[in-house]
């Protein structure tokens, strides 16, 4: 489910006009070698002027001139402009030169397509854009787009990246911003510009950052996101005016107390039936949590998640009775509704704006800005702690917020302004998962058995989704899942969701085709038959950019596998245990010989963590040796030849 | 139309059909009900269904279109959710555009054990400008929780009267109980066109029309009696209605290229039609009558007979050339540089030739029918080929909406040659995968045309020649030399095409865990109708098992393969691989010194009815090393599912055999020898 919405709308790929250009500078030639090494593009020549004309009128020039050497960098020159009521577009034209720098082909806004820009997960939004249908007629070109945005917006204020993308690389990279009223100021930060070529003027009326010679980045498997990798400039408003209402924030307090005065405020009524209704669930307990518990389990019940965003309601959710009434709303609309629902049993509760996503993102500190955050969640202080809830979600358990906004820092809302906390963190151990299997294996190399999985964590969040698949679903899950059990058959499926405790539980039996190899008198398997972990990362032969674990889990296998008569074994995996910086790994396997079967007893666990990149092969070597060692196979032979 | 346009409507008799169902009329049971009675899984059933189809005469504009949807469906899980939000496509064309009206709705739910009914309002209702072409209106119903019923109705009205888009007759959940009718006027001839694997009944029968009307006397014999007459016509209208009960849903399986495809639908065609006292106009009846009119159409047969624009070209590619392969190959090897496909569809051409050529984009049929022209013009007897891609069902019947692409033909005395510019990676007789769908209708310069399967016969191959050197302590290197052709060739160019080899190079190794790449050469890659060879000399890191004096291995190596795709019991729809193919392993092992083999697998083969497909392994010694031939082919670009067991059964065993192990053990260990060779 798509949950998130777009806090300020805008697509800021943005351009000034230039004069004349002169034209035979866009020969593919005169790129320097090492701007095109790993690049599928180069950003030539881009300049973003920002003209903050007074607290309601912004106006956006913006030039930008790729050269694109393959079909893949194609995605670098395209041009796509957002716009919506407030933000228009004006005087967009693209112009395509050849190979020498010749032109080939212009493009009026005639020739731009003007198309609803709504994604998949929202119901209607005013968002729409331009964009240039562009079929490239040989390599390289070069494709020059010209525009200008009038907003009437002067919040958000456009972030500049030096860099548009991995595989991409940058020659000349001009923002400049400039304010026609001292109170317009804005503030900036600069972020990773150290070892750049890029260079800052600043004038009585604003500032101009120009970047040069940027080699592209590559990406790489575990790295962070690129918008913490590029060198950018982040730039926040501290008097601005949206929607035709005016803000001056400095602090998240500010921020906070900005959201709530003129998006909040009075939009928590609800109807007389409701609150009736409410109290009456709750009558019996007087305990807070209890009482937080049944508001949050009523508002799963009773709705669901539709999105609608149309100018302010890009940040200002739709009222409580309103969502009371169509009993559907976005992620604003259902928070607010639920916390209107909270307040009337006399729970108190924050609205929080936070960055969702399975990265983990933070709100920057020191640096309020209404352009932060994806998405709205809840936040019930109760015991000196925050009680955490997801009013997008019908299934999720109360307090537990899984890998979409675990671990970051958001930002809290209440009538007394905002502050930044930090939400909880599901790491290493807390993301568990217990495998226990009591198997037999036929004479024949198949396997049939009773296993039972129990997980937690973010791994109860991976899983707790099956119990409302249907069968076939679910059967097809677990042929996925082991893919190599050949003619998988899964029967007496019954699953526990204890959502009190965060924990899934899995029980069945399987039964399988052949698994084990034959080999003459032998028979070779892997007594791991049901985890067999494949962490390894690619394999990057000069890694530059750091990694990270982001979360970390435990899995624990305790399997017993019955042997088949007649056959003893040959050769057992034995015992292995490693230890690294990145977590461990052991490994027991012994033969019962009472019981004529083996035990299989195996833990893993990897720890959350960040890591420099010349780390970086020693952490694929520990996954090398995770998935070695649980692949390992056992022999067994024919112990009795006459059966 | 014009024969009508004084008419002032007044349709009666519409509306005959009285629907059972009775909108807000919903029972308690079904509301208070909580799992399907049929399939106990589902997240949402339609319970019930009717979509009412005809037409009205509008003064001035002749007959207008009006499809009249009533929905009730039963929500039993979150995941049914999605059905509460219904979206309409409408389509517009300069002033004439299709609205949506008369919406209703309602949710009801069991509160408290009585139904409560809560309605669908304006401000539930969106309406969102996709493109020039098409605005989507939308709505969402209020209130919907688990155990919910909803319940809508509304019109859609359009002006396009001689297009009736798809009926489908199948959802991705059950449909209980629907009915379906349309009530078309004589003067408007359809054929219906049936699609996926239920079956469709529909019952036709006939009833009265009238159109009372006046109409403006010109008052051409006595100037005095000018004014407004009235009158009235009587017609007949020719009514389809289908009854369906217990529709299951359609459920997705792999390897179908596109699940609608399967969706049971029908499809109107339109045929003719004929207003009274005037003459019939003709849309398509029969293949030839389909393809006059394709013919007549100015983006498509004149296009054909423009020449001008490449004359000079085509002098310069094959001026003084008489053999006429070389004479095809080096037109369209032309056109295919030339040209840059802007990813659009159709038969017919966008731009038309002559500035495509000039602007170096164009659609498919800009792009093919440039090159018939270029081809016929070299004197070569080529034909336009109109096909129905991939995505876009099988034309069994003559129509034109069934089709949406064209490709090239040259018939020549040994045979013919199939040619489609608009990919970069094809070449004289491989067309690109979206365009392999059964069957083209080849059009000649007379105007007739044949069917002809656009299915390549030849299989695509992938022949691997290997040879492998087992170390002692686990350690293998080894040379692989892969030949990729046609299709296999294609996919890889598609795939790689821009891919810089360094990168390559990495993906590869990262398939195959401890694989290192030594040395890697490829041939071909950019030529073009060549196969492509690839040599890599690799290195790699414990792929075997060691254990005391004992070596296990599967011979293949990394090459094995340890899953079945086909993991379902049965199929319904046939098996789509796209073009038949074969994968090879010549595989040559040198083992390890101081080892000798203990035991093989044993050599297997097995063949399905009918040559579809089969396996072979092959595995001997030979001094001391191992060699294997190893097999798979499919020889049908698309499997009948009758074939299914049989091609699972296939696949299981191939990936068995794959896994049998050799087993090595040192000399001299403990002389527990056993004799070489498989066991039963």
């Amino acid at each position: 489910m798509n949950r998130i919405f777009t806090f300020l709308p805008g697509i800021f790929l943005l351009f000034a006009s230039l004069g004349q250009a002169q034209e035979s500078r866009y020969q593919a030639v005169l790129i320097p070698d090492d701007l095109k090494a790993q690049a599928d593009a180069v950003v030539r020549y881009e300049k973003m002027t920002v003209k903050l004309r007074d607290l309601f009128r912004m106006e956006v020039d913006m030039e930008r001139a790729v050269t694109v050497f393959n079909s893949r960098g194609d995605r670098h020159a395209r041009a796509v402009v957002g716009y919506n009521d407030s933000r228009k577009i004006r005087d967009i034209e693209a112009v395509e030169y050849d190979a020498m720098g010749r032109e080939n082909r212009k493009f009026r806004q005639r020739d731009f397509m003007d198309v609803s820009a709504v994604d998949g997960g929202t119901l209607y939004s005013d968002s729409r854009s331009l964009y240039l249908d562009h079929t490239p007629v040989s390599y390289p070109y070069t494709l020059v787009v010209r525009y200008t945005v009038e907003n009437e917006n002067t919040a958000p204020l456009p972030n500049w990246y030096f860099l548009s993308g991995y595989r991409v690389s940058t020659q000349e990279s001009h923002f400049e911003l400039r304010y026609d009223r001292p109170d317009l100021v804005p503030e900036v930060r600069e972020v990773l510009l150290e070892g750049y070529e890029i260079e800052k003027e600043t004038f009585f009326n604003g500032f101009r950052y120009s970047g040069r010679n940027i080699p592209a980045m590559r990406d790489e498997s575990m790295s962070p996101p690129f918008s913490e990798v590029v060198p950018k400039v982040m730039v926040r408003p501290l008097h601005f005016g949206y929607e035709g209402i005016e803000g001056q924030v400095d602090t998240w307090e500010d921020v906070g107390r900005w959201m709530y005065t003129h998006m909040l405020q009075g939009r928590d009524a609800l109807p007389e039936s409701t609150r009736n209704e409410v109290l009456h669930l709750v009558a019996d307990t007087r305990d807070t949590l209890e009482r937080a518990r049944r508001i949050y389990r009523y508002v799963q019940e009773n709705t669901r998640y539709i999105s609608v965003q149309v100018g302010i309601g890009g940040i200002r959710p739709i009222s409580a009775l309103e969502v009371d009434r169509v009993k559907y709303g976005d992620c604003k609309g259902l928070s607010n509704y639920t916390r209107a629902l909270l307040s009337a049993v006399g729970v108190p509760s924050y609205y929080v704006h936070v960055e969702a996503g399975s990265y983990k993102s933070d709100f920057e500190p020191g640096f309020a800005d209404l352009s932060q955050g994806n998405h709205v969640i809840l936040a019930i202080p109760q015991g000196g702690k925050l009680h955490w809830v997801d009013c997008t979600s019908q299934t999720i358990p109360f307090g537990f917020l899984g890998d979409f906004t675990d671990d970051r820092l958001v930002h809290l809302i209440d009538e007394n302004g905002g502050r930044l906390v930090r939400t909880p963190s599901y790491k290493g151990l807390q993301n568990g998962q217990v495998t226990r299997a009591r198997l037999a294996l036929s004479a024949e190399g198949a396997l049939q058995g009773e296993v039972e999985i129990r997980a937690t964590g973010t791994q109860y969040d991976s899983q707790y989704g099956l119990e409302d698949l249907g069968a076939i679903d679910q059967l097809s899950y677990y042929r996925r899942r082991w893919g190599y059990l050949e003619n998988l058959e899964v029967s007496g499926l019954a699953y526990e969701n204890d959502k009190d405790a965060v924990q899934f539980t899995q029980r069945m039996d399987i039964e399988t085709g052949q698994y084990a190899k034959k080999a003459g008198d032998r028979l070779l398997f892997a007594p791991n038959a049901l985890n067999r972990l494949n962490l390894v990362p690619d394999r990057h032969r000069d890694r530059k950019l750091p990694f990270m674990v982001q979360r970390g889990f435990e899995d624990q296998e305790a399997y017993e596998i019955a042997l088949p008569k007649g056959y003893r074994p040959e050769a057992l995996p034995g015992e292995t245990a490693f230890e690294t910086p990145f977590g461990h790994y052991r490994l027991q396997v012994s033969y019962e010989p009472e019981s004529h079967s083996v035990s299989y007893q195996r833990k893993v666990l990897l720890q959350a963590g960040e890591y420099a990149p010349d780390q970086y092969d020693a952490y694929r070597d520990f996954c090398r040796k995770i998935s070695r060692s649980d692949r390992l196979q056992m022999i067994l032979i024919e112990s009795d030849t006459t059966k | 139309m014009k024969y009508l346009t004084t008419f002032i409507a007044l349709i009666t008799g519409s509306l005959l059909w009285a629907q059972d169902v009775k909108f807000g009329k919903v029972d308690e049971a079904l509301v208070a009900r909580t799992a399907d009675p049929a399939a106990a899984s589902v997240a949402a059933s339609v319970v019930y269904r009717n979509v009412y189809i005809y037409y009205k005469y509008i003064e001035n504009d002749g007959f207008h279109q009006f499809r009249e949807v009533h929905e009730r469906v039963k929500i039993y899980t979150k995941d049914g959710y999605d059905y509460a939000t219904v979206s309409e496509s409408l389509y517009r064309n300069g002033g004439d555009k299709e609205g949506m009206s008369s919406i209703k709705g309602a949710t009801y739910n069991l509160v408290d054990g009585k139904v409560v009914e809560d309605k669908l309002r304006k401000s539930d209702q969106f309406s969102e400008e996709v493109n020039d072409y098409y605005e989507r209106a939308k709505f969402t119903m209020p209130n919907v929780r688990e155990g919910s019923v909803i319940e809508y109705s509304y019109t859609v009205h359009s002006p396009f009267a001689y297009s009736i888009d798809e009926i489908e007759m199948q959802y991705d959940i059950p449909i209980e109980f629907q009915e379906v009718r349309v009530e078309i006027p004589e003067y408007i001839v359809f054929k219906p066109q049936f699609k996926g694997y239920l079956l469709l009944q529909p019952e036709y029968g006939k009833r009265s029309g009238k159109i009372n009307f006046t109409y403006k006397d010109t008052g051409r014999y006595d100037d005095r009696t000018q004014g407004f007459q009235s009158g009235a016509v009587d017609y007949q209208i020719n009514t389809i209605s289908y009854e369906m009960k217990d529709v299951p849903a359609l459920v997705e399986e792999p390897f179908v290229n596109d699940m609608d495809n399967y969706r049971s639908a029908v499809n109107y065609e339109l045929l003719y039609v004929q207003y009274p006292e005037s003459p019939r106009e003709n849309f398509s009846t029969t293949w030839d009558q389909v393809v006059e009119r394709i013919y007549q159409n100015d983006n498509f047969g004149y296009q054909l007979n423009r020449s001008n624009y490449f004359k000079k070209s085509l002098e310069q590619l094959v001026g003084g050339e008489t053999d006429p392969i070389k004479k095809l190959s080096a037109i369209f090897f032309h056109v295919q540089q030339h040209m840059n496909w802007n990813g659009l569809y159709g038969y017919v051409t966008d731009q038309g030739v002559r500035k495509a050529y000039e602007e170096q984009t164009g659609n498919v049929g800009d792009i093919n029918l440039m090159l018939v022209a270029m081809l016929r013009e070299a004197g070569l007897d080529a034909r336009p080929v109109l096909l129905s891609t991939r995505d876009h069902g099988v034309p069994s019947l003559p129509t034109q909406r069934g089709f949406n692409y064209v490709v090239a033909q040259v018939v020549l005395d040994q045979g013919y040659v199939l040619m489609d510019a608009t990919s970069k990676y094809t070449k004289p007789n491989l067309l690109p995968v979206r365009a392999l769908n059964w069957f083209g209708r080849s059009v000649s310069e007379d105007g007739r045309s044949r069917s002809l399967s656009v299915f390549p016969n030849a299989p695509s191959k992938r022949v691997h020649f290997v040879n492998f050197q087992l170390d002692a302590d686990g350690q293998v290197s080894g040379k692989l030399r892969t030949q990729y052709t046609d299709y296999r060739a294609y996919n890889f160019r598609s795939q790689y095409g821009v891919m810089e080899e360094e990168e390559y190079l990495e993906n590869y190794e990262n398939r195959y865990e401890g694989m290192e790449i030594i040395s890697y050469d490829r041939k071909n890659a950019n030529v073009i109708g060549k196969a492509i060879a690839e040599q890599i000399e690799f290195e790699m890191e414990e792929p075997l098992a060691i254990t005391g004096d004992k070596i296990f291995f599967s011979p293949l190596l990394h090459l094995s393969s340890d899953e079945n795709p086909f993991k379902r019991e049965s199929r319904e729809y046939p098996v789509d691989f796209a073009f038949p193919w074969q994968e090879r392993y010549n595989v040559n092992i040198a083992l390890p010194e101081g080892y000798e083999v203990t035991s093989l697998p044993e050599s297997a083969a097995m063949t399905l009815p009918d040559e579809v497909g089969g396996f072979s392994y092959h595995i001997g010694q030979n001094g001391h090393s191992l060699q294997m031939v190893v097999e798979l082919s499919i020889n049908q670009a698309v499997v009948p599912a009758t074939y299914y067991p049989g091609l699972r059964e296939l696949f299981k065993n191939f990936v068995q055999k794959q896994s049998e192990q050799v087993v090595l053990t040192k000399t001299g260990s403990d002389g527990n020898q056993e004799r070489t060779g498989g066991r039963r």
